[in-house]
């Protein structure tokens, strides 16, 4: 099976999926007994029927859930989200302004946790069975078992309000202005307008919250390239690359490690999955403007378009990430070509 | 995670989310709506900043410095921390505090209040205004030197335009303008509202943001109008959340959700222009983070602050505190419904709860100035007991009642929202009145719900047994009626209707609605509190402290019940 | 865990019938070599011995206010302090592990037969049947746990059982595709081909031969996830989705910590009990994935 026909039939398989989802999603935000209509009018708006009366008509709340499913789906292939109930917006401008705060957070933990994560797997493996390798497995393993609201929590305590050693909330210092929007990525955008200020700022305002949420990463990435480096550095041709008299490092890096990618991207596309999740639970306590928070605000007011938008693009994420680390693995596996 | 929604107090009409509405509440003299100072709060409020001289050193210094400093360290710049609670900016749909603060100083209204009180109701774009005989017809002069931020005169059409369009976009503040029959402009700077029936509170009301007066010409370029059909056909939210098109001492430039408010000062102001040129009100969703923020430097002022988070900050020079108390009852509710509130609708039952309360740890829980209020009415209120006749607790007594009405071992659910509004936390208080009824046989079994839901199940009258709060609508003994069979609170959400209550009680709530005399309002409402005390669907349990913190450096804070805090007054 | 890779571990060796001496020589070799796992059994142990003899233990009752006495740092009379009612935190952190042990149990246990039964049928009858099973664990594995939850939070009210609930419907699809291949691999098995030339009914086979024959690598996967179960249970409860909000659960007292910045032992102590229970999960999980498929280490 050739790359490109691989890549069609997996991207055809995400339909269903899909699918699959807005209906969970809009199964779920329906069978809710609770009314969006209270959860969104004031008590005094409410007591006025034509102004519940105007609600119901514009969101559509007054029709059959079946036709109400069949109209979301419509508006669905023609790209329309529907518009949020408490922003007022259509969910995908919503959307659209607050991914990227959540992508850069979530793309920095995991190049920090993966950065953190090699180097302790290189290490454990190439001291294997020493005390550094059983010092640097358990904190592997504390790193997957901690629990990263609390983790959040704590280093928001200890190293910004206690020792100060890292900037509070948010995304930028208060009242810098942020470089004009080009990806609504604050490094990128900075670096492309050349506003070193707010690169800094941003970069510095990153690195909590990503060590906080990388915490995962790093203790998955440690273990499995561990394992991947133990298991390749028994094989054959490693050790002819011993007795052909390389240096250590060489084989390393150079052999080795190429070798024992394959998991580890595995499980990086894994983690970044795992990472979206951490970020509904942290983004409110970093004062992080990114989905996380925004799906917590939904679900709390009961927001259905936005609850159902916010899902999707989740499983949306996760499906992609899924199907890059299959495609990545069918790139770098030759073995699994021919099956 | 526990979002403050809303904290404006006051006069004003309806101002916290989950009020009622403020129908036509008759009051004795037309033209005095308001009586009566609040509590300590606003006065005491100004003395604060003045006394703490340290660390305006720094002013100059930041002046000198040639490099573009931002945020707080800025002496031109104000920078604001609470929990933004926004869901639109456009002053005919915006309905919470943060929008409260941001409309006071982009956009004015006809009458407003004084600086520091509630107490009257003076000019703002209105020079002056008449109010006809019968109290239906209202003439307002506007003027002649007002402008918009675009230099343009503010216009009778400008004001018939907005207060239409408030009326019929049918948004959360509409109900407000329910009973205006017509708004007319009798020439460019007059303007002629008629009202469905007399009703005093209309130039309260008129304060209120909802009524701000927009520049037509602009809305309507972008898309906005004033037709009935102003619901559906109005178009113009999105540009009013990015811009404003007021005459106000600021315009907004932007509104980044969920990260921050930013207003600039409005070079063309016709008023006095003010300090402060760039005002931020940041997003800090947690209280602590405020804190912590302001500690740092990283904010000028606090507006989320609970009596939790005070503790250190008296000591600290370079921050100035201002502890008030609010007019806010944290109360429970029991549903006199008996298909609905079971054994809670016995009053034996009612009273015993109020008895088995522990108000002493109550207040501890408060926290900071918070105190126990006499009845349902808030200390300081008018006709309200004095603070020695606040209920305490008697065990005993409670349990003998419990035993009379065969509830011995009564189990019972109680909603509430899982949130923080006012500095209370709901949870903690729920989980104290749990414990203090287990004390006497009662099993509470705790039902949060987030905010949201909680009101519409309150709201309804569908709640067995509830933990809520109320801000008054206006600071009079009659905002109280609402609490009364039939009333507001009492009639939907307590089920407490005609039916169900005694003659005496209805008979002192009609000799309540027609008192003219201070000495006859504090007679009847004794006897109603006293009725209250023994027999009401009610328990007060607290009413809450304000902790505003700001910076030593910042001059001119007032704290308003009504807006919370008015930017144009600040500098530093 | 990519949402299509199959891994198909093999049946253990380790249920084979042998002498119990023989066995438990096997089980002593393997602690003596994984210490950690050793360290992991006795947190667990303790923590199962803290939660069913709490209420002697524990100097005060979980609920037991005292609000003069409110948010008062540890000290030798409230080893970790008091919470915003004046209730001892050590005696809470105490009580927490009866409610997260189960929990974590239950989520485990009701994914575990949902995604057994599924998987299995869907491995045993195979074609359009086993098609769908294993596009609805896509689905669902796609969907954001922590999502799901919120919304039957806000709109059920909290609740064990809502929390519980709200985990197992995203927690069975790892079940169901384990227990698939597992079937599928017994399947081709000579004994079960036998047994199906014999005329013995498809549902016999399952229940008689091929269950019996999955169930050892099913019971490691439960130990192993019993971790991450009270870790994403800790999340939710920090949401608010738990049970009743006095109960000393772990994760919601966590989050009665976020108002207390100047109070940092609300938060810490009990998110260090979260820590450790979980830590000694994964350490077990750890050891015995080790010693058991190798090929296991790399992903999961």
């Amino acid at each position: 099976m050739s790359i490109l026909r691989y890549i069609l039939r997996r991207m055809l398989l995400t339909i269903p999926l899909l699918l699959g989802i807005t209906l969970i999603a809009f199964a779920i935000s329906h069978a809710v007994p609770a009314d969006p209509v209270a959860a969104n009018l004031s008590q005094s708006a409410m007591s006025d029927p034509t102004i519940v009366a105007a609600f119901r008509a514009e969101w559509g709340l007054d029709r059959p859930v079946h036709e109400q499913y069949l109209t979301y789906m419509g508006n669905l292939l023609q790209g329309n989200l529907g518009r949020s109930i408490k922003s007022r917006r259509p969910v995908l401008d919503d959307l659209r302004q607050y991914l990227p705060a959540t992508i850069e957070l979530a793309t920095a933990a995991t190049l920090v946790g993966t950065s953190i994560g090699l180097l302790f797997g290189i290490i454990s493996a190439v001291r294997r069975n020493s005390l550094l390798d059983f010092g640097v497995r358990t904190l592997s393993l504390v790193g997957v078992s901690l629990p990263v609201f609390w983790l959040a929590l704590i280093a928001l305590q200890v190293l910004y309000a206690r020792l100060g050693w890292f900037p509070g909330p948010g995304r930028l210092e208060v009242g810098m202005e942020p470089p004009p929007r080009l990806t609504g990525l604050l490094t990128v955008d900075s670096l492309a307008a050349g506003d070193w200020n707010a690169l800094r700022s941003a970069v510095s305002h990153l690195m909590l919250p990503s060590l906080v949420l990388g915490s995962f990463t790093a203790g998955l990435v440690t273990r499995v390239t561990r394992s991947a480096l133990l298991e390749v550095l028994g094989l054959e041709y490693i050790r002819t690359a011993y007795a052909k008299g390389l240096v250590e490092r060489v084989v390393i890096l150079r052999h080795a490690l190429r070798n024992a990618l394959i998991p580890v991207i595995t499980v990086i596309g894994f983690s970044y999955g795992n990472l979206l999740a951490g970020t509904v639970l942290t983004e409110t306590i970093f004062a992080w403007p990114g989905i996380g928070w925004y799906a917590y605000r939904a679900s709390t007011s009961l927001d259905f378009p936005a609850i159902m938008g916010v899902s999707m693009l989740i499983a949306l994420i996760f499906i992609i990430t899924n199907l890059i680390v299959d495609i990545l693995y069918f790139v770098l596996d030759p073995r699994l070509r021919v099956a | 995670m526990k979002q403050r929604l809303s904290q404006i107090l006051g006069l004003l009409a309806a101002t916290a989310l989950f009020l009622a509405a403020c129908g036509g509440t008759p009051t004795a003299s037309p033209t005095a709506a308001p009586a009566a100072p609040t509590t300590a709060a606003p006065t005491s409020a100004a003395a604060a900043p003045t006394a703490a001289p340290a660390a305006t050193a720094a002013a100059p210094a930041a002046t000198a410095a040639p490099a573009p400093a931002t945020g707080a360290a800025d002496s031109k710049t104000l920078v604001i921390g609470m929990a933004e609670d926004s869901a639109s900016l456009d002053p005919a749909r915006a309905y919470e505090t943060t929008p409260g603060i941001v409309n006071r100083v982009a956009y004015q209204t006809l009458v407003t209040f004084p600086d520091n009180s509630v107490e009257t109701i003076i000019p703002m774009l209105a020079e002056k205004w008449e109010i006809s005989s019968d109290g239906k017809t209202y003439t307002f002069t506007l003027n002649a030197n007002a402008r918009f931020s675009d230099g343009s005169p503010v216009t009778a059409e400008d004001v018939v335009f907005s207060l239409n369009r408030t009326k019929n976009i049918k948004g959360n503040p509409s109900f407000l303008a329910a009973n205006f029959a017509s708004v007319e402009a009798e020439n460019a700077t007059t303007v002629v509202l008629t009202l469905t029936e007399p009703d005093a509170a209309t130039l309260s009301k008129l304060i209120f943001p909802a009524f701000s007066i927009v520049n037509k010409k602009l809305v309507t370029a972008n898309g906005g109008t004033d037709a009935a059909d102003a619901d559906t056909t109005d178009k113009a939210e999105q540009w009013l959340n990015a811009n404003s098109a007021g005459s106000g001492p600021y315009k907004l430039e932007k509104w980044e959700r969920g990260v921050e408010t930013v207003l600039v000062a409005n070079p063309g102001f016709w008023g006095k222009a003010p300090a402060i040129e760039r005002v931020i009100i940041r997003n800090l969703p947690e209280a602590a983070a405020q804190k912590t923020a302001l500690e740092a430097g990283d904010i000028d002022l606090a507006l989320g602050l609970g009596a939790d988070q005070i503790g250190g900050l008296q000591t600290n020079p370079n921050i100035s505190l201002f502890e008030g108390l609010r007019e806010t009852v944290v109360f429970l509710i029991f549903n006199n419904d008996p298909a609905i509130g079971g054994q809670l609708a016995d009053a034996k039952v009612q009273r015993a709860i109020r008895l088995a309360l522990d108000y002493e740890g109550m207040q501890a829980l408060g926290g900071g100035k918070t105190v126990i209020p006499p009845s349902m009415m808030p200390l300081g209120f008018p006709g309200a007991w004095p603070a020695e006749k606040a209920p305490t607790r008697n065990v005993e007594e409670a349990k003998k009642l419990l035993a009379e009405a065969n509830a011995s071992s009564l189990t019972v659910d109680l909603d509430y929202p899982d949130t923080t509004l006012v500095g209370i936390n709901f949870g903690t208080f729920a989980q104290k009145v749990q414990a203090d009824l287990a004390e006497v046989g009662i099993t509470v079994n705790l039902k949060p719900a987030a905010l949201q839901p909680a009101l519409e199940k309150y709201r309804s009258g569908q709640q067995p047994f509830g933990l809520w709060l109320w801000n008054p609508d206006f600071i009079d003994a009659t905002d109280r009626l609402a609490f009364l069979p039939e009333g507001k609170v009492g009639g939907t959400r307590a089920n407490w209707k005609n039916s169900n209550s005694s003659a005496d009680i209805q008979q002192l709530r009609d000799e309540a609605k027609a008192v003219t005399t201070d000495e006859q309002r504090n007679a009847v409402w004794d006897k109603i509190q006293a009725y209250m005390e023994t027999n009401s669907p009610y328990a007060a349990l607290v009413q809450p402290s304000l902790q505003i913190a700001h910076s030593s450096a910042l001059k001119g804070y007032v704290y308003h019940p009504a807006w919370e805090v008015d930017v144009s007054l600040i500098s530093k | 865990m990519s949402a299509t890779s199959t891994t198909t571990p093999q049946p253990l060796a380790l249920t084979a019938a042998r002498p119990a001496r023989k066995r438990m020589q096997t089980i002593m070799r393997f602690l003596r070599a994984n210490p950690l796992v050793v360290i992991g059994l006795v947190i667990v142990l303790a923590w199962i011995v803290i939660s069913l003899l709490a209420p002697l233990l524990a100097p005060y009752g979980p609920l037991q206010q005292r609000v003069v006495n409110r948010l008062k740092p540890p000290s030798a009379v409230n080893w970790f302090g008091t919470d915003q009612l004046g209730r001892d935190i050590f005696s809470r952190v105490l009580y927490g592990g009866r409610i997260s042990l189960p929990a974590g149990l239950l989520v485990v246990l009701g994914a575990g037969v949902i995604g057994v039964l599924l998987g299995a049928l869907a491995g045993m009858i195979g074609g359009w049947f086993d098609e769908i099973v294993m596009r609805v664990t896509e689905v669902f594995m796609a969907f954001p746990t922590i999502i799901l939850a919120m919304a039957v939070a806000a709109a059920l009210g909290p609740s064990l059982f809502n929390a519980v609930l709200a985990m197992v419907v995203v927690w069975w699809p790892t079940y169901a595709r384990m227990m698939r291949g597992l079937v599928l691999s017994v399947k081709s098995e000579l004994y079960v081909e036998a047994a199906r030339v014999v005329g013995v009914p498809p549902w016999r086979i399952l229940w008689r031969t091929v269950l019996p024959n999955c169930m050892a690598p099913l019971v490691v996967l439960g130990t192993i996830d019993l971790g991450s179960a009270i870790l994403v249970f800790a999340g939710l409860s920090f949401l608010g989705l738990g049970s009743d909000p006095a109960t000393p659960e772990w994760g919601r007292m966590v989050s009665d910590g976020v108002q207390f910045f100047d109070q940092w032992w609300v938060a810490a102590f009990p998110g260090l009990a979260i820590c450790t229970l979980v830590i000694a999960f994964n350490f077990i999980g750890d050891g015995i994935r080790d010693a058991l498929d190798p090929r296991l280490r790399k992903g999961l």
